[in-house]
């Protein structure tokens, strides 16, 4: 559903999807044993529990989709608050599924409550259900809210078309009253376009109207040659950024860690993802699909959990989104680091994005227009200490210092 | 009445009436070859196209295309699978490593991006030639040039490694049954570890020898300081504990014996009591001699005269020395003798009988350790002539059964001696180590692909107590291997050659600081071989088969030599009436790197030629033979051409440069050009000086006056300063005792009477100044006294700056793209004082200004954009594509530039270069290899814009360094640091002549040489204001 709309303009209605899934899967039904809050179980798997477990396979650790089913509750909750606890005090069932597990250490919960754990149990119980019919309601919704502004238009239409018929005729029954010969509205129209076009003022003003949109238009046409704002290319996996980003926020920097240290903001390599993904096999949208393809990059055995020897490794081929002209030096520490701007200001409501698109013009302008307005980090950056006191005497104490005035304007800063 | 006069329209119409009227009745008598581009004919007349629907396809696939042109081109962006931990992508990385090509040694750093080595820069930790040389920094690109060995050959076929490998083994074991000799030819190696391989390999076979050979030799040298010290090893100079040194004929600071002096030598010439005093007596105009305080010329077979007679003048017993220049040999002794042990007397010949003498002038002056440290030795050259020889005697008469050739091209460098090439006819199995094709290969059954320096793992002892490693930077791009690699797989060791190295290095314990470092003190030099026996070097691989077992450490420790009997032996010298000297110039040496265009298209610091050599002659010997040089009209530079004769070889057509300063009865010819087999950059540039060439470094000269003329690539044709400030000149006495400033002192700045009273062009001018005073502002400063014209810093601009080579013909019209060059200036014998003495005055004077001094003095003056702050470049600029930075930089946005030239044309300095055409990407300008194959192109520094076609560059003072160095200090949180940002030409500078930095910072170096005295401006009269200021150059004349 969501990774068919690759229309750009549409690009941020997932968003609105995605937040109506949410809240629509916390009225689920319930379980019967286990009455704990669902959503919030979720929240709590996905961070203590999704690295080893998922519901409905094998991991690190066991499939614990029907854990309810093959455990007592009780047992369960001391399992999983401290294991070694339990397996340390005798208890049988816990030494087993150990040795299975050929020893590996599942780590203790202390911090998760009775009733945390319960929440977690109950989703385990929900969460493997499949969806009701969420996403059905979902796409009804985004037809209704698409289908609003047309439905308004077209009665609108409607109503002045009413309306001129309705003028029409008023104007032919007064016209029968007075005696005169009454005419159709196509006559109507027919008579008043051939008389303006006979008025050479009308004519002039019409073709300078026509002239002046003609050119407005080509103007921006021309203009906008280059810029590839909206682009938003088919991607080889079809990663989430709002998925990582947004709802696991991961930070930005975490993946692209140069772009706080160096001049490009790295697309992660498949390493980076594998330091999650060998243990996250199965994703949110598209389950093991999109995951598999980092797997075949780096060469993941996901049936033993371990990397194949001599695996001849594929790169991924990205498509660039931001695309600069060569002529233009532009380096990401220098905003991120040095200027401390938010990844968000160039590149728009990314935890937002399914798909990542252009989210600014990234023309000459632009950037300009931005230095003229965004203030140096003058108080916080030692850098400046020595010229933020020249600053201060040449601009005034309590002038605000933008990057222009320290010289962020000129040509060599960022073409040579 | 109406004359029928018949008027002839020219001779042919009289001649050849039938042509006339032929063109007459048909203008273009020749068929128009319309075939060629409308192909066939019997097609075209067949075909249904008619000429609406030519029209109709072009317009739609031209609108087709522009339609499709809007489209932006899907760009793929791959990361790595698995990122190397140590790379960010656009963060550069630098390893220490070593050069060394077999002539040239150098301890660098090498700038790599995302894996690829870009640049390379001086190692200031090094011990021992640290600074690299214009070659050096240029060696980077070899790198990645094209015609690289990919892989091995077999008779000149492409082979694969384990058919080499089987094919020498057997017929390295068919050799050594048949009892003959089995021979390693190299250069002169350097390497410890590499010797103890070759060794054990050697071991392996009966009858093995190592024969070193180098490519401009000083074995003579070598022999003469054997016979004197029991050493076979050159010594250390101290150039920085010398106050007075004469050379005779070496060019220290050019090429010589492989030590890189020019640091220690600049050390000592920074003006004040301190300052060392440089008498040069040699032929040709050396770069030392152009630096010298005193220069003398003499031809140079009376060379050995003028040691003798500067030796009996010290107070020695000798034969000879007659010499008519027994005056400024008087003078150098008497200085020599104030000096003392600090004096320092060096010779630049192979022969060894000159070199014996030298040994016994620094004996006489007792500098053995101060200026001359005959305990510490340095290995840059170890070849042997005698040896070489005695190989292709054997060669020759069927003695040796194997020959393996590594890091030497014997063909090229021995070319006159047709013994080699007969001799290795004769040779059963014949192998060569190359990176390249060259003119050896082609005479070798096997030919093993090596690696570049840049691939391989290896250790160089340059001079006791220093050690350095070599380490790869980049995985080998062709199926390569390097020698020891072929060496260890054919001992059938296990392992590499890496893990041996490791083994055996000097540095193996602390393996991993010593390849952080690059370089490693060991703190004796048995420690570093690696070996306890004394002599270790000599015994193995030394000429001569005399062990020594006792470790001279001073002159004396060696045999008695018999000064006498070599004094008169030398002294019977018999020079010709013309005599030729042979020298390695700047640019290409011996000619390792002649596929290198960087290389080729650096102008001679000397004669401002690139792309060539030539025969330097005096002017005074050009008028007698009749040889000329001429300009073109648009300034091109053509000479004579000239037969030359030497040893009984004749080689026509040598293009004749007439040199100032050349002694009369003289002439030089550089080695290392006239390549066959180099490439396609360096094929055929030159003529190949090696074939005239008998080992001796000069000889007599047999000339004539050939026919034609040759065009040269000149980038100067002003001899001299006509009579302007320039280059600011003062001699010591002037600048220790007179004032700078004030009217008449020796820097006085330039008023103008005006009617408020005299200013300054400071104080005239028509500009609103920007503000200078807030944040930082750029200065460089360049000391006239420390630069001795090198020309490392132009390769060091080149390689930072992606600045295009254009090749000779471009050249030759002046449309080099140096961003930074290097004004040579000859001093002329005219001068206004003498003009008033002679009465001329006017154009006459300005004429003779011109002349350069038959004996000049030079100057050397690195020009770049001057970066004024008012600019003449920016205010006419119809676009505003350069434009000022308040950081007092003149910027260049080439995207905005629409090429009208007119900043060119207003710059006082001539700094502006244009791009006339596309060099990128181009066929037509092939040799622009940096840029014209996806190979090259990895050698770009991806944060230079590679210029297009129609706009105009310069220096842009290394801005992305700049920007970088800021940006460092930003992510910091701290103050810039002087010295954080140094610009390409500062760092590739060892004498230092170049500063760069902050003057609002006023702890600064160029802040504080700004408030020199010697500071002065370019044409500061111009009021320019630049930000680039001059240090006056100082002569200590004395």
């Amino acid at each position: 559903m969501v990774s068919t709309m690759k229309n750009r303009f549409t690009a941020r209605v997932p968003h609105c999807i995605l937040t109506i899934i949410l809240v629509l899967s916390s009225f689920g039904s319930f379980a019967q044993d286990y009455s704990g809050d669902a959503a919030n179980g979720k929240s709590l798997f996905n961070s203590n529990c999704a690295s080893c477990h998922a519901l409905n396979k094998k991991m690190i650790g066991p499939a614990l989709g029907d854990v309810t089913e093959r455990r007592s509750k009780e047992w369960l909750v001391k399992w999983i608050i401290n294991n070694q606890e339990l397996r340390a005090s005798g208890d049988a069932e816990a030494k087993a599924i150990f040795e299975e597990y050929n020893g590996s250490v599942m780590p203790a919960f202390p911090n998760l409550s009775e009733t945390d754990v319960e929440d977690i149990l109950t989703y385990t119980i929900e969460g493997g259900k499949p969806d009701d019919g969420g996403g059905e309601t979902v796409s009804v919704a985004v037809e209704e809210k698409e289908a609003d502004n047309t439905v308004l238009l077209l009665v609108l239409a409607a109503v002045l078309a009413l309306l001129i018929m309705l003028l029409v005729r008023v104007k032919n029954v007064l016209k029968t009253v007075k005696g005169d010969p009454t005419s159709t509205l196509a006559e109507d129209a027919n008579v008043i376009t051939r008389t303006a076009l006979k008025n050479p003022k009308i004519v002039t003003l019409l073709t300078i109207f026509i002239a002046v949109i003609f050119f407005q238009q080509l103007y921006l046409a021309l203009m906008a040659v280059g810029i590839q704002q909206e682009y938003q290319p088919e991607q080889p996996i079809a990663f989430s950024h709002k998925i990582h980003a947004g709802e696991n926020a991961i930070d930005c920097n975490y993946c692209h860690y140069g772009a706080r240290k160096g001049k490009h903001s790295n697309i992660p390599s498949a390493g980076v993802c594998m330091n999650c993904h060998m243990y996250i096999q199965e994703g949110t949208n598209t389950g093991t699909e999109e995951i598999s393809k980092i797997y075949a990059a780096v060469g993941w055995d996901k049936e033993n959990s371990k990397y194949i020897e001599g695996y001849e490794q594929k790169p991924i081929k990205w498509v660039r989104i931001h695309n600069l002209p060569d002529l233009a030096y532009f380096n990401h520490s220098q905003h991120v680091t040095a200027g401390q701007i938010a990844c968000q200001t160039c590149h728009g409501p990314i935890q937002e994005m399914e798909e990542v698109y252009q989210y600014s013009p990234l023309t000459m302008g632009w950037c300009i227009n931005c230095h003229r307005e965004t203030q140096v980090q003058v108080e916080s950056n030692d850098y400046y200490s020595k010229m933020h006191e020249e600053l201060k005497e040449k601009y005034g104490d309590d002038a605000e210092i933008t990057v222009e005035m320290i010289g962020g304007l000129e040509c060599g800063k960022c073409h040579y | 009445m109406a004359e029928t006069k018949k008027y002839w329209k020219g001779i042919e119409e009289l001649t050849k009436p039938e042509s006339v009227k032929g063109l007459a009745e048909n203008e273009f008598n020749t068929e128009i070859s319309t075939e060629e581009f409308l192909g066939n004919k019997e097609n075209l007349e067949g075909s249904q196209t008619s000429r609406r629907d030519f029209l109709k396809y072009m317009g739609f696939s031209t609108a087709a295309a522009t339609l499709a042109a809007c489209e932006a081109p899907v760009v793929e962006s791959i990361p790595y699978v698995v990122a190397p931990e140590e790379i960010i992508p656009g963060i550069p990385n630098y390893y220490a490593t070593s050069y060394f090509d077999g002539h040239d040694y150098a301890s660098i750093l090498v700038k790599t991006r995302e894996g690829r080595p870009i640049k390379v820069e001086n190692n200031k930790m090094a011990g021992i030639n640290g600074g690299a040389n214009a070659r050096v920094h240029a060696s980077v690109l070899d790198l990645y040039d094209s015609t690289r060995l990919n892989n091995p050959l077999i008779n000149g076929e492409e082979a694969n490694w384990s058919d080499v490998d089987a094919g020498i083994s057997r017929d390295l074991n068919a050799a050594v049954a048949s009892g003959k000799q089995v021979v390693m030819l190299t250069s002169t190696v350097m390497s410890p570890t590499t010797k103890k391989l070759v060794k054990e390999w050697g071991a392996q076979t009966n009858g093995f020898k190592h024969v070193m050979y180098d490519a401009f030799s000083y074995s003579g040298k070598l022999d003469a300081i054997a016979a004197a010290t029991g050493k076979r090893a050159l010594p250390t100079y101290k150039f920085q504990n010398a106050d007075v040194i004469v050379s005779f004929g070496a060019d220290f600071l050019g090429d010589w014996i492989g030590q890189n002096v020019s640091a220690d030598y600049a050390s000592r010439r920074k003006p004040g009591k301190n300052m060392s005093h440089h008498i040069q007596f040699e032929s040709n105009m050396s770069l030392t001699g152009s630096n010298a305080d005193l220069r003398h010329k003499i031809k140079p077979s009376e060379l050995g005269n003028a040691l003798i007679a500067l030796y009996k003048e010290l107070g020695g017993n000798a034969n000879g020395g007659e010499t008519n220049l027994s005056a400024q040999v008087k003078d150098a002794a008497e200085k020599l003798r104030k000096a003392g042990s600090n004096g320092l007397v060096v010779s630049g010949t192979n022969d060894a009988d000159v070199e014996a003498i030298t040994i016994a002038v620094n004996k006489l002056l007792g500098n053995g350790g101060t200026t001359v440290d005959y305990s510490n030795r340095t290995y840059f050259r170890q070849g042997n002539d005698a040896a070489m020889m005695q190989l292709i005697e054997d060669m020759n008469a069927g003695r040796v059964g194997a020959l393996f050739i590594d890091n030497l091209n014997p063909a090229y460098l021995m070319a006159g001696n047709s013994k080699l090439t007969e001799g290795l006819k004769k040779v059963a199995l014949t192998v060569t180590f190359a990176e390249k094709e060259n003119e050896t290969t082609a005479l070798c059954k096997y030919v093993c692909a090596r690696h570049n320096y840049l691939e391989s793992w290896g250790d160089f002892m340059p001079a006791d107590g220093v050690y350095s490693l070599q380490q790869p930077l980049i995985r080998p791009l062709f199926n390569t291997r390097q020698t020891e690699d072929c060496l260890v797989k054919w001992m059938g060791k296990n392992g590499t050659y890496y893990d041996y190295l490791k083994a055996n290095s000097a540095a193996t314990a602390n393996w991993k600081k010593a390849l952080h470092d690059g370089v490693y003190k060991a703190s004796t030099a048995a420690a570093v071989v690696g070996d306890d026996e004394p002599g270790f070097f000599e015994r193995i691989f030394g000429g001569d088969d005399t062990d020594s077992t006792e470790q001279s450490e001073t002159v004396s420790g060696g045999a008695a030599v018999d000064i006498a009997s070599i004094s008169s032996r030398l002294s019977k010298t018999k020079g010709g009436a013309y005599e030729i000297q042979f020298y390695e110039n700047t640019a290409m040496g011996a000619g390792i790197l002649a596929n290198n265009p960087w290389l080729q298209e650096l102008p001679d610091p000397i004669t401002r030629v690139s792309w060539d050599n030539y025969l330097t002659i005096s002017a005074a010997d050009a008028v007698e033979l009749g040889m000329e040089n001429t300009n073109e009209s648009n300034g091109a530079l053509n000479g004579s051409y000239a037969t030359v004769t030497v040893n009984g070889k004749t080689m026509e057509n040598v293009p004749v440069f007439v040199q100032p300063g050349q002694a009369k009865g003289s002439m030089g010819l550089a080695v290392g050009y006239g390549r066959s087999a180099a490439g396609k950059v360096g094929n055929d540039v030159g003529v190949n000086a090696f074939l005239l060439m008998d080992g001796s470094h000069s000889a007599e000269v047999k000339i004539e006056k050939g026919t034609g003329t040759h065009g040269f690539a000149c980038t100067q044709l002003a001899h001299t300063m006509m009579g302007r400030k320039i280059v600011n000149e003062v001699t010591l006495d002037t600048f220790l005792n007179q004032p700078a400033r004030g009217e008449g002192g020796w820097n006085e700045v330039t008023e103008f009477e005006t009617f408020k009273g005299p200013l300054t062009s400071d104080e005239t001018n028509l500009w609103d100044d920007f503000d200078h005073q807030t944040g930082h502002m750029w200065n460089m400063s360049i000391d006239l006294n420390l630069c001795n014209g090198c020309g490392a810093c132009v390769i060091a601009c080149h390689a930072e700056n992606n600045v295009p080579v254009v090749g000779k013909e471009e050249v030759r019209k002046h449309r080099d793209m140096h961003w930074l060059r290097i004004d040579r200036y000859y001093s002329s014998d005219m001068t206004e004082e003498v003009a008033e003495e002679q009465g001329i005055s006017g154009i006459d004077m300005y004429a003779a200004m011109e002349k350069p001094s038959s004996s000049p003095e030079v100057a050397f003056q690195p020009v770049m954009c001057q970066h004024c702050n008012h600019a003449p470049c920016e205010t006419v600029c119809p676009v505003a594509a350069t434009t000022h930075s308040a950081e007092g930089l003149n910027h260049m946005a080439y995207n905005r530039c629409i090429g009208t030239r007119y900043c060119a044309n207003n710059c006082p300095y001539k700094v502006r270069r244009f791009n006339w055409f596309q060099y990128e990407g181009n066929s037509k300008f092939e040799n622009n290899l940096a840029m014209n194959d996806d190979l090259g192109r990895m050698v770009l520094n991806p944060d230079v814009t590679v210029r297009a076609r129609g706009v105009m560059e310069k220096c842009s003072m290394c801005i992305q360094r700049i920007q970088l160095g800021k940006l460092t200090a930003k992510k910091e949180g701290r103050l810039l640091k002087d010295g954080d940002i140094q610009t390409a030409c500062q760092s590739a500078c060892d004498t230092g002549a170049i500063v760069f930095g902050d003057v609002n910072n006023k702890e600064s170096e160029v802040f504080k040489l700004k408030q020199n005295e010697r500071m002065y401006h370019l044409l500061e009269e111009v009021g320019t204001q630049p930000s680039v200021f001059y240090q006056t150059k100082v002569r200590n004349r004395a």
